[in-house]
């Protein structure tokens, strides 16, 4: 029987997380003198009782332990609610927006996508700007720990590659996790102090520092103004790069730094195929942009860069409209829709990791052709991959392909364009945020019908979740038994 | 390993030339009959062809030899370029003045039964002309189904080898069982076109356009002698029975042989046929539908028009009734994808192919499952046969390359010019063998004329890579290929 109390007492305590971070945007309105903190209060008021009174109700007995399935059932519904809850501030504001839109924002914030259907961002309260990018950096930390920590157990798309080393056994488990899951924390909030710092020594003001950190820092992308960073000058685009770049890096690594096995961070081999990754397409780019479009040389790279790491990184920042860039930097940012940084970050998309997987599939049967006897081995980080591990994340691929053509086609249903979809049906998927098109840099999502907000609000869920987690749920077998 | 010995591929690269200079003496017959002095071109073309590939046969003879699994690799991919290379011959010399890419391309889009064209203006071509395309992408077909049969299962190239005629067995006793398979299938296939000819031509369309739609059909090219291509006919009944001819083309002959022989039922229950006329019936609902409420169209009249369309994309013919480069939204949505999943394998359509989207779904559902019970034993079924691991992870290996093919030629065309809509649909339609993309520039009604040389040749490599299922082309780049 599948046990709801365990699953109920830490959405619980997850809810009451949630509205504890309302108070500082209340804080900030209130400051300001915007009626707004009003909102806040109340939709903390709401999300903190639903949460004390779900985890009061259900304490469990003795230690808290979960099976496979109560696991799935955690990682979901942690989402759902949370987002649901989260979509309370807007309703509550004087924004005055549809519930579809505030679940859309609400969706895109958790999920660090960053697509928005807000517009004319200077003139909005401070309080809700703040409670957005809030809403990315937690989730932002939430999906660090849950991939770092829990993915790897439950197998999802071969991410069982990255299991801690003692998590086999059960009991010490649990102290690892939570060792781990503090050093991931400490790491997360100083690399935001130290974004936040240096974009306010760049001349931001303090509450543009703090809250582009924020997004910054979880890849998330939502910004406090229509220009995106393209507002700013180079030094904080530079600034933005760097740590949009180390966001989505596997963070578990940057904990090696400050131990004995200083060179682990610069011997991963994901780490190595994300940075030279995002350095040839930024190149390329940049090459693109000052052969033929004519731009001086030092644009052509910040910009070629600032945009490369925003889209692989699925952050989802712009500073310029990259769609007027011409036929060929379209095609290349729509295909870097598809590719996500690194495992055990705040990136979404497919995960370096998993091309690594194929590239090294694919050689081999390459080489099997050749050599019909011969025996191959698959490398990952000098260590041999299983068959399972293969299998895995082979399935996760097909998934996710076959999720983007459905949602892709469903949009089209819906009267978006084939730009549009393709474009809106991926960045949603991948958690990047916009696409090409009307829903491109420059464009919005607001004008989408409210059928289509729905499924791309779905599609960021299923990105965010690695797709497997939230497709677990819809067997049958899941229910049974 | 011995170093590669060149002269059984030579000897299979000069017959195949030989056999293309015995196919040019069709079209100069007609230009002869006709009047037409291209007849000299392809006179001299067929003897040009044919003494090289006379020359490289006398000069490779060597004993009854097994070929090596490299020989096989480098006639495969070798026999395919020298053949398209050598059917550019007439196009270059011939009075429509092609440049030596021009000429090319279209014979490159002919025999891998693309069907992009870049002659501007088909009804001022010669007769001669329109007949060589036309042949061009019949030999191309059942060269491919051919190919299908016999090499690439042996191969296990993406998958294939749940294809092979002998499940194992010794070597001696396949090879007269695939011959005899292979003249079989190549008879079906003739007899097929033949039919489809009568049956156009009873249609009402003249000798001439019915023979020629014939062999384009049933190699699923779309090589029209009309620049309105099938839409020129305004001809329902003519209409239908390319649809029938196409549907058939897209369909595994060595099934549609057992089929014939008898093993109806048999047949009707292969996994890959389902999933393909599922599939193409699906489409074809969807098709339908949106023309009757989106264009207001006739609800009977959009259904066939609605299942032309789809047919005629999945199996990636390229035929055109409607110009959709003018439509929007979910139609062309729809096509882009059907026209990358392609028909079955063992047809004359590319494409990733039905049975690796099945295989693909299958070990997927698999995976998800176990999520749940580690310990249930879960395997995904084709066939109602488990599939080894091993054709699992072929497949993907397939579709990773596959797809790394598609961005990377989209990119390409993007440098060159195109945007970002045309760029991925003629990338689509090149590997998919399909012919017309959907954009603007390179869409149904348009043709591939005022495309930039770089972006032909782009295609030209996509078609090839496309049709030779990626793998037979990559293995060569291979540098242990060359290393003895």
């Amino acid at each position: 029987m599948l046990d709801l109390r365990p699953v109920l007492f830490i959405v619980g305590w997850l809810l009451l997380a949630l509205a504890a971070a309302m108070l500082p945007p209340a804080a900030v309105d209130f400051y300001d003198g915007n009626r707004d903190w009003l909102a806040f209060m109340a939709a903390a008021t709401v999300t903190g009782f639903s949460g004390l009174g779900m985890a009061l109700a259900s304490r469990p007995g003795g230690t808290l332990r979960l099976t496979a399935r109560e696991a799935f059932l955690v990682t979901v519904s942690i989402w759902v609610l949370g987002v649901t809850f989260g979509t309370l501030p807007f309703i509550f504001s004087g924004l005055g927006i549809s519930f579809t839109d505030a679940f859309f924002e609400s969706m895109s914030g958790l999920t660090t996508t960053g697509a928005t259907v807000l517009s004319g961002l200077e003139d909005l309260p401070r309080g809700l700007l703040l409670w957005r990018q809030l809403s990315h950096w937690m989730g932002g930390i939430g999906i660090i720990v849950m991939a770092t920590a829990l993915f790897p157990l439950l197998r999802i798309g071969g991410m069982q590659l990255f299991r801690l080393e003692s998590s086999e056994k059960s009991e010490k488990m649990m102290p690892r996790v939570s060792q781990v899951a503090a050093a991931i924390v400490s790491i997360y909030v100083a690399f935001t102090a130290v974004c936040a710092v240096l974009l306010w020594l760049a001349g931001l003001t303090v509450f543009d520092a703090v809250s582009h950190a924020f997004s910054t820092v979880a890849t998330g992308g939502f910004a406090n103004y229509d220009a995106s960073i393209g507002q700013f000058g180079p030094a904080v685009q530079w600034i933005v790069t760097a740590f949009m770049l180390l966001g989505g890096g596997t963070f578990i690594l940057y904990a090696t730094l400050l131990r004995r096995n200083r060179g682990a961070l610069f011997r991963d081999s994901q780490m190595r195929w994300y940075v030279g990754f995002v350095a040839f397409f930024a190149g390329l780019l940049a090459l693109w942009l000052w052969v033929v479009h004519d731009w001086p040389a030092n644009e052509a790279v910040r910009h070629g860069l600032f945009n490369v790491v925003s889209i692989v990184t699925t952050t989802g920042f712009a500073s310029d409209d990259y769609a007027a860039w011409g036929g060929f930097a379209q095609t290349v940012f729509f295909i870097l829709l598809f590719i996500g940084g690194c495992t055990g970050s705040t990136a979404g998309g497919i995960k370096i990791f998993r091309y690594q997987v194929l590239f090294a599939m694919a050689g081999m049967h390459l080489r099997r052709l050749l050599h019909p006897n011969g025996v191959f081995i698959i490398d990952f980080n000098r260590q041999r991959i299983s068959d399972a591990v293969v299998r895995s994340v082979l399935g996760f691929m097909v998934l996710y392909f076959f999720s983007f053509v459905v949602v892709s086609l469903a949009l089209t249903l819906v009267g978006l364009n084939v730009v549009d979809s393709l474009s809106a049906a991926a960045a949603s998927l991948g958690n990047v945020g916009p696409g090409l098109g009307s829903v491109g840099p420059a464009g919005s999502y607001a004008e989408l019908p409210a059928a289509a907000k729905w499924l791309l609000s779905a599609a960021m869920l299923l990105g965010r979740l690695e797709l497997m987690t939230v497709l677990a749920l819809l067997m049958p077998a899941f229910w049974r038994g | 390993m011995v170093t590669l010995d060149l002269r059984p591929v030579f000897l299979v690269i000069g017959l195949l030339l030989a056999m293309v200079a015995v196919a040019m003496l069709v079209p100069a017959a007609v230009d002869f009959a006709a009047d037409n002095p291209d007849w000299l071109v392809f006179a001299a073309s067929a003897g040009t062809t044919f003494f090289f590939g006379a020359a490289i046969v006398l000069a490779s003879r060597s004993g009854r030899v097994r070929p090596s699994l490299r020989q096989v690799y480098l006639m495969t991919t070798g026999g395919w370029v020298a053949v398209a290379a050598a059917a550019a011959l007439p196009f270059a010399f011939s009075g429509l003045d092609m440049g030596a890419t021009d000429a090319l391309f279209e014979s490159v889009s002919g025999i891998t039964t693309t069907g992009a064209t870049n002659i501007a203006n088909l009804e001022r071509a010669p007769p001669g002309i329109l007949v060589w395309r036309a042949l061009l992408q019949w030999l191309g077909g059942i060269g491919v189904i051919v190919m299908a049969m016999v090499v690439l299962p042996v191969l296990r190239i993406g998958g294939m080898q749940i294809f092979r005629i002998e499940g194992a067995g010794p070597a001696e006793k396949v090879m007269p069982r695939a011959a005899r398979m292979t003249s079989a299938v190549a008879l079906l296939y003739l007899l097929l076109t033949a039919g489809l000819g009568v049956a156009l031509w009873l249609t009402g369309l003249t000798g001439f356009d019915a023979a020629l739609h014939a062999m384009t059909t049933i190699a699923t090219g779309g090589f029209s002698t009309l620049e309105a291509s099938v839409s020129a006919f305004a001809n329902p009944a003519a209409e239908t029975v390319i649809l029938v001819g196409m549907v058939l083309g897209g369909m595994p002959f060595v099934l549609l042989l057992y089929a014939l022989r008898g093993h109806l039922a048999w047949a009707a229950r292969d996994t890959q046929l389902r999933w393909y006329l599922g599939l193409l019936a699906l489409a074809s609902a969807m098709m339908g539908l949106w023309m009757w409420t989106g264009l207001d169209i006739p609800f009977v009249d959009a259904l066939r028009r609605g299942a032309f369309v789809a047919v005629s994309t999945m199996t990636g013919t390229g035929f055109a009734i409607a110009d959709y480069a003018e439509w929007r939204g979910l139609p062309i949505a729809a096509m882009f994808f059907l026209m990358l999943v392609g028909g079955c394998a063992g047809s004359t359509t590319a494409g990733v192919k039905v049975f690796r989207v099945h295989i693909l779904l299958a070990s997927a559902r698999v995976q998800v499952a176990r999520l749940l019970g580690a310990h249930a034993v879960l395997i995904p079924y084709y066939n109602r046969k488990p599939i080894p691991d091993t054709v699992a992870d072929t497949v993907m290996g397939f579709l990773f390359v596959f797809a790394l093919t598609f961005a990377v030629l989209a990119m390409g065309l993007g440098m060159t010019g195109f945007d970002f809509r045309t760029a991925i649909t003629a990338a689509a339609a090149a590997i998919a063998n399909a012919g017309p993309g959907l954009g603007d520039a390179v869409g149904p009604f348009a043709n591939y004329v005022g495309i930039p040389d770089a972006a032909k040749w782009l295609l030209m490599a996509g078609m090839l890579l496309g049709r030779l299922e990626m793998f037979l082309v990559l293995v060569l780049f291979l540098p242990t290929f060359w290393r003895s």
